[in-house]
């Protein structure tokens, strides 16, 4: 589905990634795991053309990737919100249409959506009066709602209460199960544990691990991820 | 539809609706046509009268006083008898009183008045009045000179008027002035509001975190560009509402004293038949416009007149189209810098390090307003108006006076390709700054901005 070719990427003097390559399998959860200020910010943000590399290249379904093929893309940022002042259904409306939607479709899926997710009521709302657990959830919507074939979850689950981060995980893996691949990057090792398929852990700007879930365990036997991820990191210091 | 286009309808349609856009949209006609009313309802006020007793101890000035519109003179003899009649009498309102000087001319007089101070309209007279038979008392007693002579000397009346030597045009030189600073003042506040609504803007995308979502669906050029121009429409559509609104409240006055614009524009085909026509007929015409403006000239109706006969003598179709230009352009280029710094800080009080040095011509070009307006084609005023970042600000101010149309599209064609280069700078910068968290950012990481490729 995705493969990373050597991609380097600098900010001064500064190296944020340092030859990454990795591949992501069509139709699996592929965990993206690493310490703070590792670059897997700066990563998925070179997969999704807001930043372009130094070097290296990237591919999409085996050719060179384009500007198009990034509609096929849903992100869902770490640093995210929504305009506070707009009302939750415009809004949701407006993001759809900027993915590509026409008005139409949007609203249809918004509602079925919104209803799914117990937040239809909140439709003409502005956001600033939703809590934050409630604004994620429109923000998960609108990550999704185009169908895109590629989703990238940075952290998607903070600011979620137990009960919703299960809907979410829930929702996650109906997507997978409805052919859609996921990049999953997260600090919290059970939930990474839980959904992913493949793993790639990367400290001080290198791919320092990867392999499949299974394989990784079954390579550290009596460690969980959390074990193994901290075990690499100071090792590698 | 585009995305550019569906970010620049978000961006219109949420400002629009907002309340602020509406009551801006209605103050500035309403300001615009005070400059207008102001005069004419001066004008037109009903006079205030007063009485006034004269007790003079001279002897000079007692059976001299005059009564004008707006005040009655009479004579009262002494002051203690002038007194007793002001307590006695409503209708009286103040007492001239000249005290006897025994081997000079009187140099004071006092105005007592009971309670209410007379009006100034009323003090001034007095005054004029005073000074005006002492000077006669001079002339007449002293010099010898006949009330005949006397009536000549006094009737001297000279008015300073410009006028453009090939056009016929009259200078019109204060209308101008006003013209000028108004225009000048009014593109500058129009480029500033809405400039710092682009940096609030890109502020809030910034500060809620949304940015990162909407660059994951369009360039950030295209959000910089969609955000810069909704904003730019907004801005079009207050003017072209103002223009409306103004137009509408003008002709209303225009109505109610039709009279006032009838004179004006009559003066107005007087000045240029006595200054085009042949020699008779223009004789006869600038013989009609004295005499018109002579007698306009009796009451306080003279600085109406001229306010609207000089109003009327500027171009203002030409005027607006200019207008229009020096606003979006000037518009672009700002807007596009005000984006940039607004992508850089995290908060409305970090910005000040960045705007200050992006709104110091803007600034200049008002603070040198005076100075340019005294010599509109001064070598000052000439550079400022050539120059991109103060040429919409200057010309403006420039060209109620009238430009060499060389200069005109020397500063339009400089103005026109700088924006672009301001678009470009400023799209760097913004594109790096818009995803910058956390630390603040230093004028070495903006030029280190201007330099990554993407």
């Amino acid at each position: 589905m995705l493969q990373i070719e050597n991609i380097t990427k600098t900010y001064g003097t500064f190296r944020a990634l340092d030859n990454v390559s990795l591949s992501v399998r069509p139709g699996t959860v592929f965990g993206l795991i690493g310490p703070n200020g590792a670059g897997k910010s700066t990563l998925i943000r070179i997969i999704n053309h807001i930043i372009a590399p130094d070097s290296g290249r990237l591919l999409f379904d085996g050719r060179p990737m384009t500007d198009a093929d990034v509609e096929q893309i849903g992100y869902l940022p770490e640093e995210r919100g929504l305009y506070k002042k707009m009302r939750v259904g415009d809004q949701a409306v407006y993001l759809a249409r900027l993915k590509g939607l026409d008005k139409g479709e949007a609203e249809r899926r918004l509602h079925e959506w919104f209803r799914r997710f117990d937040i239809d009521d909140w439709w003409n709302r502005r956001v600033e009066e939703l809590s934050k657990g409630m604004q994620q959830k429109v923000q998960f919507v609108v990550t999704v709602l185009h169908a895109p074939r590629l989703l990238i979850f940075d952290e998607p689950f903070s600011g979620f209460d137990p009960v919703n981060a299960d809907l979410l995980k829930r929702e996650m893996l109906r997507l997978k199960a409805q052919g859609a691949t996921i990049i999953f990057s997260t600090h919290n090792m059970a939930s990474a544990e839980e959904l992913c398929d493949d793993i790639v852990l990367i400290n001080r700007s290198q791919v320092v691990l990867s392999g499949s879930l299974p394989a990784l365990l079954a390579a550290h036997p009596g460690k969980g991820l959390e074990r193994i991820f901290i075990d690499t990191v100071t090792q590698n210091h | 539809m585009s995305k550019t286009l569906l970010v620049i309808q978000r961006e219109y349609l949420t400002r629009v609706r907002k309340p602020s856009f509406w009551i801006l949209t209605i103050v500035v006609p309403i300001l615009i046509a005070g400059l207008y009313a102001i005069p004419i309802v001066l004008a037109s006020k009903p006079i205030e009268h007063a009485n006034v007793l004269v007790a003079d101890e001279t002897g000079l000035f007692e059976s001299e006083f005059r009564s004008v519109r707006e005040v009655t003179y009479l004579g009262a003899g002494s002051l203690d008898f002038a007194k007793r009649q002001m307590e006695q009498s409503d209708t009286i309102d103040a007492i001239v009183y000249v005290p006897r000087t025994e081997t000079m001319l009187p140099t004071n007089a006092y105005l007592y008045y009971r309670s209410d101070l007379p009006s100034v309209a009323v003090q001034t007279d007095v005054e004029a009045q005073l000074q005006e038979i002492l000077r006669n008392r001079i002339l007449i007693d002293i010099h010898g000179i006949t009330p005949d002579e006397y009536a000549m000397l006094t009737s001297t009346r000279m008015t300073l008027r410009t006028q453009d030597i090939e056009t016929g045009r009259d200078g019109f030189l204060k209308v101008k002035m006003a013209v000028g600073g108004l225009l000048a003042l009014l593109v500058f506040m129009a480029v500033f509001l809405f400039s710092s609504q682009v940096m609030r803007g890109v502020m809030e995308e910034k500060s809620s975190r949304i940015v990162e979502v909407i660059v994951s669906s369009v360039k950030p050029f295209q959000l910089m560009m969609g955000k810069v121009v909704g904003i730019g429409l907004v801005g079009l559509t207050q003017f072209v509402l103002w223009v409306m609104l103004s137009g509408a409240a003008l002709g209303g006055l225009r109505l109610a004293h039709a009279d006032l614009f009838d004179q004006a524009l009559k003066n107005r085909n007087l000045t240029e038949i006595a200054t085009k026509g042949s020699d008779a007929t223009a004789q006869m015409a600038a013989a009609q416009l004295d005499e018109a403006r002579y007698q306009a000239g009796e009451g306080a109706d003279k600085s109406v007149l001229e306010l609207i006969e000089g109003l009327s003598s500027i171009n203002f179709g030409l005027l607006a189209a200019l207008f229009l230009f020096y606003f979006v352009v000037g518009y672009l280029l700002y807007a596009s810098l005000f984006a940039a710094v607004g992508s850089l800080v995290d908060s409305e009080t970090d910005s000040q390090q960045f705007t200050i040095p992006v709104t110091i011509p803007l600034v200049l070009c008002i603070l040198l307003m005076p100075a340019m307006i005294q010599e509109p084609s001064g070598t000052l005023s000439v550079w400022l108006s050539v120059i991109p970042f103060t040429s919409p600000v200057a010309m403006l101010l420039r060209i109620p006076f009238g430009v060499k149309i060389g200069q005109l599209v020397l500063s339009m064609v400089l103005l026109l390709a700088a924006f672009p280069c301001c678009i470009w700078a400023a799209s760097k910068i913004y594109r790096n700054g818009i995803l910058h968290y956390g630390r603040k950012l230093t004028w070495k990481d903006l030029a280190h901005f201007l330099k990554v490729r993407k």
